[in-house]
């Protein structure tokens, strides 16, 4: 639940990303754009392959090679940030806002942790197994006071432990690179996170916390430097549904006490009908719609978006037969994707016009809510349909073509 | 009244640990993991009985154990009325051939060296039905059926999508056709869109082959969808069983009703809707709370609850027909646990439902 | 294919088990010849390998002497280029006086022996030539034996775990602890060397009436081989059985009344051989090198060895080091070539995680 405040605090424009492969190039993210405001919860929605991972890490600057983000403007508001780069780089500053991507590495880097922190699906892959929970938040909290001691030197910001460092402390043991306000300050965020004995349990190991609460103290360590922005990628998809429904119930506290944003990416509908105020949908690399979440569970424009509300049981109102969504996701290799709408051959409702790629129309004239749709702009034309077949491929590689009376 | 197809008594799965020989020399008493405690169910022909809980509560023990895939240490079973765990030689043989199971992981399900062909086939060769040729062309038959086009049976499991390779898991349980099929979490692994699929699928199956069902899920607006029954599972014990529709519109047992409080829905209404989650972890079925499992965690938790552990209480309908079985001291108004003090972590009850 | 007869008391459905396990998916070969193409090392591996076979195969007819006829005129002669300068030194009494008198004579390398004879007139290229049937023979029976056991061990105890594997695991750890080569010395020490005579095709046919009539195997040598490395295979077989057992496709088998024989000749050994195959391949030099070892110590069954020159020659290796350093080389070369071979297979049969994540 958010107060919206309205103000936009995160402008992503056009944000394209690619993989570079042996198999070929693979468009992972493709012209995506949307804004994220400040204090709210923004959801990216899509199943596997659908490139909200991508998109995630595409923000932050984590993508790792083979991939690379190829175009696109990140706009971050940061009036800091904008007067200090203002002069070296004219182009990157609009107002208040900063081009991350015309940013130098070191520029991003600090940033993350102050402006963007990420939370991941696997807690246990995200901690350093053989040091404790505690020290390793503590070392988080650390790199950040170290940083905003000297915030006009965006040197300083991304010292972080260097080689030097390790032997020094190898050597001299009583010295340490944590302080012991950090150390404080860790306990303080594994309280706040809702860890019950918080200094007891700051000294144990990632091992020997659950699931639920590893999660936790993932998220106590994204608060380390009071971020504005928290990614959240798939942060209950391994949780049973009883711990999911703790986490999100924190991430909601923590959110209205902070009046941080957050980035919630799933697949879980659920999930995002409980925690968003605007959510995207994405397909095949692309945002196919985005609105208000009434919007989108009242008014779903893109027949994705229809497929998959259709296809999801509910827990409340038993239909009687599923509607599934028939085919599967494609490949995204660029050389095997043609110029069309992606969704085109999984499509009900496919016409002849859908051989185009569909610009983004709004929907029912509301401003907030628009779909790469062109039944969002006209209704369905039935002898423009094309046919069943159309795309059917004689079993090429893994286009699902579904024969046989299995599913209507 | 027919009876059940399965029938599971008392059924109990404990693995022991500190068993070694130096663990015997030494002494030491082997601390046993009670997986399963003392699960009780039917499944009556030709429905599908769900079995719900969340990780570590038994299910995926349970729907093995049932099948004799792993040795249980306590309890009974009996399909279409004979003992299971009696059965030995050509009884066993018709076991198999009668009971299936679908896995849930599509990636590891399927033997990667063999192709789609052998692995549908594979049960047939093992039960020696059919000469070669009999048995590719059930295979493509099979194949067909389950929406995979016959042409695709030469390749090999990583050319599948996961709900290709799901479908194809589906077709090797039903070769032997099956009365009786395991359907341990077969969606779970999968996306929503192929989910839908999956289900559609099994449903029609069902009916096509008058298939009876124990379908293991965690989800459950799945289960909600797919079972006419369903047993809840927590820490290796059944803590309430009954129709879907009837538990998921009211539920009787507490964690019950925790589970249904925590899942979101998918619907614009469920935004802002304060969760009253339950709090605390899932104890580990190494060390599981004395008396009642889930007294832990129970809103309504009392010290009662901590001295013993409450069966399962039947209630039935006018008919006289078991309608639902709940495992808490709740349901039965004399008993003392109105009487005994509310511990700690326990709300205050503002709801008055119940009975 | 791998060709199977069947033998006395291995029933033909367990063999057609084995030739499937054995025989690598469609896919399989059409990613290896891909690969193939891509590594100039793998391709420089194979020519090595191929060469040496050869060798070993037409030796009668690539070797232009008989390598056992001695001829001692011509004994300790240099490779073409190394003619050697020899200084001897005698000391005479002429009236009375000693006087040491340099006698500087040239051995000169003829076009005959292009690398020399050793210390007996032998011609050193014939010999290596002939040598590398010795080595080859050794190295793939050898590795067959001990790799036929070893997998069968280590797939049995990674199945079956529990009791079996402990017993089966620590007689291999038993084994281990033995220098392998004292047990061979003390295997030839009971046994003797156990060489068995082959006759040889071409001399038979007519074809090189000048080259030995028979060929030598050197039994006990393959045996000991083969006793000594089945350990090296047991521990990988184990290891891949003990992972792949916990597969969910081990459970579906079960569920559908599969043997436990099924199972494991069906399921749990093609998905276990690649490692044994590149395991083999390493294994096959490292049991050439074992065999020169033994044949260094006199305790091979023949003489007609890569081992057994390096021996002879070992105490000219300041004078005739061609004698000790030509086989050396041979064995070298096929070392590499067998290792490249061995590290490509590797690499290249990982067939990596393939297919997308299901879930999200």
């Amino acid at each position: 639940m958010a107060a919206n405040s309205g103000r936009d605090l995160l402008r992503v424009e056009d944000v394209s990303t690619r993989f570079f492969t042996e198999e070929g190039q693979i468009n992972a993210v493709e012209e995506v754009s949307f804004t994220v405001r400040e204090g709210e919860v923004f959801g990216i929605v899509g199943e596997s392959g659908s490139g909200k991972s991508v998109t995630a890490l595409s923000l932050v600057d984590l993508v790792e090679s083979p991939g690379r983000v190829t175009d696109g403007e990140i706009w971050f508001r940061n009036a800091d940030l904008a007067e200090a780069v203002r002069d070296d780089h004219p182009g990157a500053v609009d107002g208040e806002f900063v081009d991350l991507r015309q940013m130098p590495d070191g520029v991003r880097r600090s940033l993350r942790g102050p402006s963007f922190s990420m939370i991941f699906q696997d807690p246990m892959s995200s901690f350093n197994p053989s040091v404790t929970v505690g020290e390793q938040i503590a070392e988080a909290v650390e790199v950040q006071r170290r940083a905003s001691a000297n915030p006009r030197s965006t040197r300083s910001r991304s010292q972080g432990y260097g080689l030097g460092r390790l032997l020094l402390d190898t050597v001299v043991p009583t010295r340490s690179y944590v302080s012991r306000e950090s150390r404080e300050r860790a306990v303080d965020l594994l309280d706040q996170v809702g860890i019950p004995d918080p200094a007891e349990r700051a000294d144990e190991y990632p091992h020997q916390f659950s699931g639920g609460m590893l999660q936790r103290a993932m998220v106590a360590q994204a608060l380390a430097g009071e971020p504005d922005v928290l990614i959240a990628d798939e942060p209950t998809t391994a949780l049973d549904v009883t711990i999911q429904a703790q986490i999100l119930n924190l991430l909601d506290d923590l959110q209205a006490e902070t009046g941080m944003s957050i980035v919630l990416i799933t697949h879980n509908l659920g999930v995002i009908a409980r925690m968003c105020d605007r959510v995207s949908v994405m397909y095949a690399g692309e945002i196919v719609e985005r609105g208000s979440l009434d919007a989108l569970f009242e008014n779903p424009a893109h027949p994705y978006t229809q497929g998959l509300l259709g296809s999801i049981p509910d827990l409340e109102d038993p239909a009687a037969r599923l509607q599934p969504i028939e085919g599967s996701v494609p490949d995204l290799v660029d050389a095997e994707m043609d110029d069309r709408c992606y969704f085109a051959d999984r499509c009900p409702k496919a016409m002849t016009e859908c051989l185009d790629k569909p610009p983004e129309f709004p929907v029912d004239g509301d401003d907030e809510h628009a779909a790469k749709c062109v039944l969002a702009d006209h209704d369905y034309v039935e002898s423009e349909a094309l046919d069943d077949d159309y795309f059917a491929s004689p079993l090429e590689g893994m286009g699902d073509t579904v024969e046989g009376e299995a599913d209507d | 009244m027919t009876d059940p197809l399965v029938e599971v008594e008392d059924l109990e799965k404990y693995y022991y640990e500190d068993d070694s020989l130096l663990d015997r020399i030494t002494g030491r008493e082997p601390t046993s993991v009670k997986a399963v405690d003392g699960v009780s169910f039917t499944v009556e022909r030709g429905e599908t009985l769900g079995l719900v809980g969340e990780s570590g509560c038994g299910k995926s023990t349970t729907g093995e154990t049932l099948l004799r895939l792993r040795e249980a240490t306590g309890g009974s079973v009996s399909f279409d009325g004979e003992d299971v765990f009696a059965m030995d030689g050509e009884d066993l043989v018709d076991f198999r051939q009668r009971a299936g199971i679908v896995f849930q992981d599509p990636f590891s399900s399927l033997d990667p060296r063999m192709t789609a062909r052998e692995i549908i086939a594979e049960p047939l060769a093992v039960h020696d039905v059919g000469t070669a040729a009999d048995r590719r062309s059930r295979a493509a038959e099979l194949m067909e059926r389950v929406g995979l086009s016959s042409a695709q049976l030469d390749r090999y499991p990583n050319e599948f999508s996961g709900g290709q390779r799901q479908r194809i898991g589906i077709a090797r349980a039903l070769a032997l056709e099956p009365d009786f099929v395991v359907c341990d979490e077969p969606v779970s692994a999968l996306d929503v869109s192929v989910q839908a699929q999956i289900l559609n699928l099994l449903d029609d199956l069902q009916s096509e082959f008058d298939l009876t069902y124990l379908f293991i899920a965690h989800d459950l607006s799945v289960v909600r969808h797919i079972t006419d029954r369903v047993a809840v599972m927590y820490l290796g014990e059944v803590v309430e069983t009954g129709p879907t529709d009837d538990i998921f519109e009211d539920p009787g047992h507490p964690y019950t009703e925790a589970l249904l409080e925590s899942v979101p829905r998918a619907d614009a209404s469920e935004h802002g809707r304060r969760v009253d989650a339950l709090p605390g972890d899932v104890p580990s079925p190494r060390d599981p709370p004395a008396g009642c499992r889930f007294h832990t965690r129970c809103p309504y938790a009392r010290e009662a609850c901590r001295e013993t552990d409450p069966q399962p209480v039947a209630e039935s309908d006018s008919a006289g027909d078991e309608q639902r079985r709940i495992a808490c001291f709740r349901t039965d108004a004399d008993h003392d646990y109105w009487a005994s003090e509310p511990l700690e972590h326990a709300r205050a009850e503002p709801m008055a439902d119940d009975d | 294919m791998v060709d199977l007869d069947p033998l006395p008391f291995v029933s033909y459905e367990t063999l057609t088990r084995v030739r499937e396990a054995l025989t690598p998916s469609p896919r399989t070969v059409r990613n290896l010849r891909k690969e193939l193409r891509q590594s100039g090392l793998a391709k420089l591996g194979i020519v090595l390998i191929v060469g040496v076979v050869l060798m070993a195969a037409l030796a009668p007819v690539l070797a232009p002497h008989n390598p056992t006829n001695q001829n001692l005129d011509e004994n300790q002669l240099p490779p073409l280029g190394f003619d050697r300068k020899t200084t001897n030194t005698t000391t005479e009494i002429v009236n009375g006086s000693i006087s040491i008198v340099n006698q500087t004579t040239w051995v000169n390398s003829t076009v005959e022996h292009p690398l020399g004879t050793d210390s007996l007139g032998r011609d050193m290229l014939s010999r290596t030539i002939y040598g590398a049937r010795t080595s080859l023979i050794v190295g793939v029976v050898g590795t067959s034996i001990a790799a036929l056991f070893g997998v069968t061990v280590g797939l049995l105890a990674g199945y079956y775990s529990g009791r079996i594997d402990d017993v089966l695991m620590r007689s291999a750890d038993v084994m281990l602890a033995f220098p392998s080569l004292v047990l061979a010395v003390a295997l030839v020490g009971l046994i003797g060397t156990a060489s068995l005579r082959v006759p040889d095709p071409f001399v038979l046919v007519g074809l090189t009436p000048n080259m030995p009539e028979t060929f030598t195997l050197p039994g006990t040598v393959i045996i000991v081989v083969g006793l000594v490395n089945w350990v090296w295979f047991a521990r990988v077989a184990r290891s891949e059985a003990l992972s792949v057992r916990s597969e969910e496709y081990i459970k579906a088998a079960r569920s559908v009344g599969a043997s436990d024989r099924h199972i494991v000749l069906r399921h749990v050994l093609p998905n276990s051989i690649t490692p044994i195959i590149v395991l083999a391949t390493i294994q096959v030099a490292a049991i050439i090198l074992l065999e020169s070892a033994l044949a260094f110590l006199g305790f091979s069954g023949t003489t007609l060895s890569w081992g057994f020159d390096i021996a002879q020659g070992r105490q000219y290796l300041s004078t005739s080091w061609w004698i000790a350093t030509v086989p050396g080389l041979a064995i070298v070369v096929t070392v590499v070539g067998i290792n490249l071979v061995g590290d490509w297979l590797r690499d290249a049969l990982d067939p990596g995680i393939e297919g997308e994540g299901g879930g999200p």
